[in-house]
């Protein structure tokens, strides 16, 4: 809109044009500049994972000798059963705190009931509690539940999940933003609260869909602290974050895992990476809308 | 058979504890663990009371995983009680097996490798079970003195000892460092920086390194430990005249602009000439270097015209069984699996596997571990070398800082404002704040045959004369945090600073009638009351 | 949309309170924006005071509503008639018998389930019994002279008891409410049916839970989760305060814990124990959070907000590369990533061996080893992460803003950066104010940062020691976790850490959040 003004303005002043083409070369500069810095650290690690002349950490990147053995070697090890479990987490966590994630936002955007305010402060205020102290809590819970060591990969399901109606506040403020008189006009012709949400607000919803899903499949592959405490150090019960860290345990072990492990991390960014980007618009859309109200 | 013989052997525990309970109210709370005992002979019977088949979990560093289940494999073959393992090898690396014990004895491995500065905490929570009277006979006979002590808290041996390689020395690449530099501190240093080469030796982020200076100039850190894995004093004296000249030749290191503080063998691969660190990187070193590696002792430094030569520590590695409740049987066996994992054949089959240097006297003893160029050079340093017994588990973490608070003092005071911060926190460990010199309590027996509903109980920490209850000031007086229920006959006394020199009343307290009380002390006249609530 | 001036024009009617309208029109600009930060900083006690008695007032009307409903229950009691009687002794009972099956017997289920799990012989009965003590037995040693053994019988477990105890009192709470729904849905039932009404079957109550009580249904899992793995966690966290939980009592194997009142408080607040001055380290630790979430916060949203308007300026093209290359620092794990950067920055990492190799420097740059160093390094690399989640949302704001704005602030011949200024800051500050503030407190916490990439350090000597080894780039959050994971850890400590942090941000939270314009009028947007 801004855009299409600017256009018709600098048509009157041609003065303007030679100026903004400077200021476009500058910006594209800084751009530049940005975009290297942004993307040294991911370039190093890939040509890491690349270097077959040696194994451990080197004061060069671009490898003498390349190849794929890096890659390969992951296959011997146990780094496949950690992918695949951190999938599962991942694809479950994201199903499940979404449907969790929705049903809360649009309850307390929605609805108005006796306890609506008090809970959202009482959630507000559980928010600011450091969490990193109930890991060795829910550690016991899950431990009594039998979900640690081998069967770790439930246990995190259950914990991300649980937890997961209190990060309802980006999704609120998305569905704040729908016009309530959508709802009312279905509720006049008969539709019951379940249809509302079913036929009018979720098909308008697709962005804010995306954005939980996509975060919620994220946060998986990152979680390091808790899931080891979790997989008791149990090989086939880690995820790929506390897999690829035990390979760095010691110096000694850094020495013959480091490219292993930079391999390691580029399958597991790829993906998240890639599905990150094909879906970027609707991450924008929902985290905007959402951000209005917060 | 097993299940029978199990359920005669815990009975016959059972009584024994049951005994031990009713008859003591010493004021320790020892129970059985009377390693004094003359060694029971096992007869033959309880041999195959063994026998069975146990799942066990084993935690041991990477590189010997493969191995350790070959031995296990070989033990289930070859032993004489009829014990078959089902073992869950897991590679947990030898210097954090503590950290991941503690966060969940339960979870924890029944067998597991240890680096040796983590006994202590590991005795302190009970995640090590002592060994018998007649295990521990012949461990100590067999294994050099050194790592048996590393394995002792008092009297009790509570561990095995597996390797006796745990210090550290020089590498250095020869074409960078002339051979006749490698004595002098300053000569290495001064190489380093013509050369634009980093020496690498962890003394920012490691007090274990750390220490090498200081021991180097005479000073010493010794810990004793009772028969618990409790500290009972220490006797440190890096805050002293030797502690300056110490820290002023780690000021030499760590002012120099090449000093890199870090202990990987990478670090070859980044620049390094020097790097300080022990056998196990030999390999990797090897890997790097080449013909180039030169392994040797730690260099001297220079302070006011005298020579003073680096110390180290001089470690070893463990294995400990875990204490597994009432399945003595299982525990018995454990025991023996232990004792076979760490006896002078398997010893020698790691170190050909893996170059870690046996801790039993006849395998060190072996040509080629004398000769094993790795151990030669730690050999050559343990002439420096301190034992490292017992360590408080804060003192690794009070005495890491000192690196980074001698490269930031700019004089002689400043130096010396380390040590003391230094040793003030250590002395601190030990002595008591004012407000816990003056806090009362009391201490006593209270065990009660009638419980809060409906249970008879025994009350560890309120029996035996165990532990100190705190009292909360009341106005002028002390009183029990809460009210207790108090049966007849109970006795105590309240106490000052957890101390019997100030104590009421001399006698001990009686209590007549049962009841819920509040005990009551009036510091003014040194009376005692109960208080029904 | 809201109106874009809204948020000078309410900071404006916030600080009207000592001069009027037209004499803080005439004050210059210094003194109104000194003004303005004073009468706000000096609002913070009345803020504060506000905020204990808004908690006051709703505990005392909490305590009053259940004293007051317990009252209504006699009542109930003495005017029902008999089924509604034995509905206080058997749950669901007048439920049943009025036909309303389906509701009575959920509540008898409950009612059993509740009375079995009390009475079980390691039940609710047991766990409430041992909470007081938090165990009386402690582990047992012997010897065992047959196999020629120690043994170690550990008996009660204090950390157990204080969990299911906790769980227990839940469990008691969750029971005496549905208790009391029971007997107040006899009530209305009687009253009904003495009106000649008809009851709900089972089948209108299964549907209104899809309609009328659809909220219910809806919120029915996600608050369980709550409750179980958050709520109950920290009520924990919050009891371990209250206790000696450490090393040397872990509750289980060596000695059990027990309650010993505000000892930990005490300790956090004294001046000498064990040769730390606590209060003094915490004050430090806290002093450096503060500044680092304030610093970690302002670059990332100027910057970002920077970036983005970059990208979106006009004439620029492939405006989605520029930002594909930004988010790939979200779509990475920060465990690779921020690993990878610790090590890049090392003294003999590639970044000082390209400095070198350029000329730029002749020694070495020991980032991570200088205090002040290491600071503004962990700050400036939090920007590589921080930036790509404003770039994201401000991309959106900034094409929301009406264009006429500009055009007319254009045809008065405003600047570039009066337009900023004046239009899109504004606009962005008054959208984004909760966002900062979560941002601020997140921060505040950012655990990821600090932990990969410097682990605190490095050490700062005169707060280590029985505080475990304190770095200069400790935050309170990595602080309380080395307290946790250190040698000699101190649960207890660490969870007074905790309440404190929580307090620390709940002030923060509650001086900003209700000043914040964007949440004064949560219903304008609808």
């Amino acid at each position: 809109m801004s855009e299409l003004n600017q256009a018709g303005n600098s048509k009157k002043h041609m003065g303007l044009k030679a100026k903004q083409r400077l200021s476009n070369s500058l910006v594209y500069v800084m751009l530049v500049i940005i975009s290297i810095v942004w993307l040294i650290p991911f370039v190093c690690i890939v040509l890491q994972s690349f270097r077959m002349e040696s194994t451990g950490r080197v004061g060069y990147v671009i490898p003498q000798v390349w190849g794929l053995g890096n890659y390969t070697r992951l296959l011997e090890t146990n780094f496949p059963r950690w992918y695949l479990n951190t999938l599962i987490i991942a694809l479950v966590v994201a199903i499940l705190q979404t449907i969790i994630v929705l049903c809360m936002s649009y309850t307390l955007s929605r609805f108005r009931f006796k306890i609506r305010k008090g809970l959202m402060q009482f959630m507000l205020i559980l928010g600011m509690f450091p969490g990193i102290l109930g890991m060795i809590i829910l550690y016991r819970v899950l431990d009594d539940l039998g979900l640690t060591g081998l069967h770790a990969v439930p246990g995190l399901i259950l914990v991300s999940v649980a937890s997961s109606g209190m990060g309802y506040y980006v999704s609120k403020g998305f569905f704040d933003t729908i016009p309530k008189s959508l709802d009312e006009a279905a509720r006049v012709d008969g539709a019951n609260r379940m249809q509302v949400l079913n036929k009018i607000i979720l098909p308008l919803s697709k962005p804010i869909v995306i954005y939980t899903v996509l975060t919620g499949f994220m946060g998986p592959w990152a979680d390091f602290v808790f899931a080891r405490y979790i997989s008791q150090l149990k090989p086939l019960g880690m995820n790929v974050a506390v897999g690829l860290q035990s390979w760095l345990a010691t110096d000694t072990m850094v020495h013959d895992n480091y490219t292993l492990f930079c391999a390691g991390g580029v399958v597991v960014a790829l993906p998240v990476a890639i599905l990150f980007m094909c879906l970027q618009k609707y991450y924008v859309e929902g985290v905007t809308g959402g951000a209005v109200k917060g | 058979m097993k299940k029978i013989m199990a359920l005669v052997l815990s009975l016959v525990m059972i009584l024994s504890l049951a005994a031990c309970g009713s008859g003591s109210t010493s004021t320790s709370a020892d129970g059985g663990n009377n390693s004094t005992k003359a060694p029971a002979t096992t007869p033959a019977a309880t041999q195959s009371a063994l026998a069975g088949t146990y799942k066990i979990l084993v935690w041991t560093g990477e590189d010997a995983v493969e191995l350790t289940k070959k031995q296990i494999e070989d033990f289930n073959k070859s032993n004489e009680y009829g014990i078959t393992f089902e073992a869950e090898v897991n590679p947990v690396s030898e210097k954090e097996a503590a950290d991941h014990m503690l966060i969940d004895i339960n979870a924890g491995a029944d067998l597991y490798c240890f680096a040796q500065d983590q006994f202590a905490r590991l005795v302190q929570s009970n995640a090590l079970n002592a060994l018998g009277a007649q295990a521990a006979e012949t461990v100590k006979a067999a294994n050099d003195p050194v790592v048996v002590a590393a394995g002792m808290s008092g009297e009790t041996l509570y561990a095995y000892p597996m390797t006796s390689d745990n210090g550290y020395f020089m590498y250095y690449d020869k074409s960078v460092i002339p051979d006749a530099d490698v004595d002098s501190l300053e000569k290495l240093i001064a190489d380093c920086e013509a050369a634009n080469k980093y020496f690498a030796f962890e003394l920012n982020t490691s007090a274990w390194y750390l220490a090498s200076f200081f021991f180097g100039t005479g000073c010493v850190s010794e810990w004793t430990t009772g028969d618990d894995g409790e500290f009972i004093s220490v006797n440190d004296t890096f805050d002293s005249e030797k502690g300056l000249i110490a820290a002023k030749g780690l000021k030499k290191l760590v002012d120099s602009p090449m000093h890199l503080s870090s202990s990987s063998a990478d670090e070859f691969n980044n620049g390094a000439a020097i790097v300080v660190t022990g056998t196990w990187a030999f390999d990797a070193i090897k890997d790097i270097l080449g013909d180039n590696l030169g392994a040797t002792d730690l260099p001297s430094f220079e302070v006011d015209g005298q020579s003073y030569h680096l110390g180290s520590f001089n470690g070893c590695k463990l294995m400990g069984v875990k204490p597994q409740g009432q399945d003595t049987v299982k525990q018995a066996a454990l025991h023996r699996l232990a004792q076979y994992l760490t006896d002078e054949a398997r010893q020698i089959e790691r170190f050909e596997a893996l170059s870690w240097g046996p801790a039993n006297l006849n395998a060190q003893k072996l040509d080629a571990v004398t000769a094993n160029p790795g151990l030669a050079a730690l050999l050559k340093q343990n002439v420096y070398s301190v034992p490292q017994g017992q360590i408080h588990g804060s003192w690794w973490d009070i005495a890491k800082v000192i690196a980074d608070d001698v490269k930031a003092a700019t004089d002689e005071a400043g130096l010396k404002k380390a040590l003391t911060n230094y040793s003030s926190k250590i002395s601190s460990l030990f002595t008591m704040t004012s407000d816990e010199k003056e806090a009362w309590s009391v201490i006593g027996m209270f065990n009660s045959t009638d419980g809060f509903f409906f249970t008879d109980y025994k009350d560890e920490k309120r029996s035996n004369w165990a532990e100190d209850l705190p009292m909360v000031a009341d106005g002028e007086k002390f009183r029990t945090a809460d009210a207790w229920e108090i049966p007849a006959g109970c006795e105590f006394k309240v106490r000052q600073g957890k101390s019997w020199d100030v104590s009421f009343p001399a006698e001990n307290f009686k209590v007549e009638t049962a009841g819920t009380y509040f005990i009551v002390f009036d510091p003014a006249t040194n009376e005692i009351t109960l208080t029904a609530k | 949309m809201a109106p874009t001036f809204l948020f000078q024009e309410h900071l404006k009617g916030r600080s009207m309170k000592k001069y009027t309208e037209l004499e803080y029109l005439r004050l210059s600009k210094g003194k109104k924006f000194l003004y303005r930060l004073l009468s706000s900083l000096a609002s913070i006690p009345e803020k504060l005071w506000n905020g204990i008695k808004g908690i006051g007032r709703f505990f005392a009307k909490f305590f009053l509503g259940i004293v007051h409903s317990f009252a209504n229950l006699g009542k109930t009691f003495v005017n029902g008639d008999w089924k509604t009687k034995l509905s206080y002794f058997i749950m669901g009972f007048g439920n049943i018998s009025r036909g309303q099956v389906l509701r009575g017997l959920l509540f008898l289920l409950f009612e059993v389930v509740f009375i079995f799990y009390m009475v079980w012989p390691q039940g609710g009965l047991y766990w409430l019994k041992m909470l007081p003590s938090l165990g009386l037995q402690g582990p047992e040693k012997g010897y065992d002279e047959i196999l020629d053994q120690h043994i170690l019988i550990p008996h009660d477990n204090s950390f157990r008891i204080l969990l299911y105890g906790v769980l227990t009192i839940f469990f008691i709470v969750a029971f005496v409410y549905t208790w009391r729904a029971n007997i107040r849905q006899n009530e209305i039932a009687e009253k009904i049916l003495a009106s000649g009404k008809k009851l709900k079957s089972g089948k209108q109550d299964l549907h209104s839970l899809v309609d009328d009580n659809f909220h219910k249904t809806l919120l029915a899992l996600p608050l369980t989760g709550i409750i179980v793995f958050t709520v109950m966690p920290i009520i924990f966290m919050v009891l371990v305060a209250f206790t000696n939980y450490d090393a040397q009592h872990n509750g289980y194997t060596n000695a059990l814990f027990s309650w010993v009142g505000l000892e930990e408080f005490r300790t956090i607040f004294s001046w000498d124990v064990g040769g730390v001055n606590y209060a003094a380290t915490f004050g430090e630790i806290l002093t450096w959070t503060l500044i680092w979430a304030f610093f970690a916060t302002f670059t990332n949203y100027f910057l970002g907000i920077f970036v983005a308007m970059m990208i979106n300026k006009k004439g620029i093209k492939i405006k989605k590369l520029w930002r594909t290359i930004l988010v790939l620092t979200i779509a990475i794990p920060q465990f690779i990533s921020l690993l990878y950067v610790s090590k890049m920055f090392d003294k003999n990492g590639i970044v000082n061996g390209a400095l070198q190799s350029l000329g730029l420097t002749t020694s070495a740059i020991d980032f991570w080893g200088t205090p002040s160093l290491a600071r503004i390094m962990v700050i400036v690399i939090n920007i590589w992460i921080g930036i790509p989640y404003v770039m994201l949302i401000a991309t959106g704001i900034l094409m929301n803003i009406p264009a006429d704005l500009y055009e007319s602030a254009r045809i008065d011949g405003a600047s570039g950066w009066k337009q900023f200024t004046k239009i899109t800051l504004p606009y962005m500050l008054f959208i984004t104010g909760p966002y900062l503030l979560t941002s601020f407190t997140s921060n505040m916490n950012n655990f990821n940062v600090i932990y990969l990439l410097t682990g605190g350090g490095p050490t700062n000597a005169a707060a280590s020691g029985a505080a475990g080894a304190v770095g200069h780039t400790d935050l309170l959050i990595t602080w309380l976790f080395k307290i946790t994971t250190q040698n000699e850890p101190k649960y207890g400590l660490a969870s007074v850490i905790g309440i404190l942090v929580f307090l620390v941000v709940a002030i923060i939270s509650l001086v900003v959040y209700s000043r914040l314009p964007s949440v004064k009028n949560e219903e304008d947007f609808q």
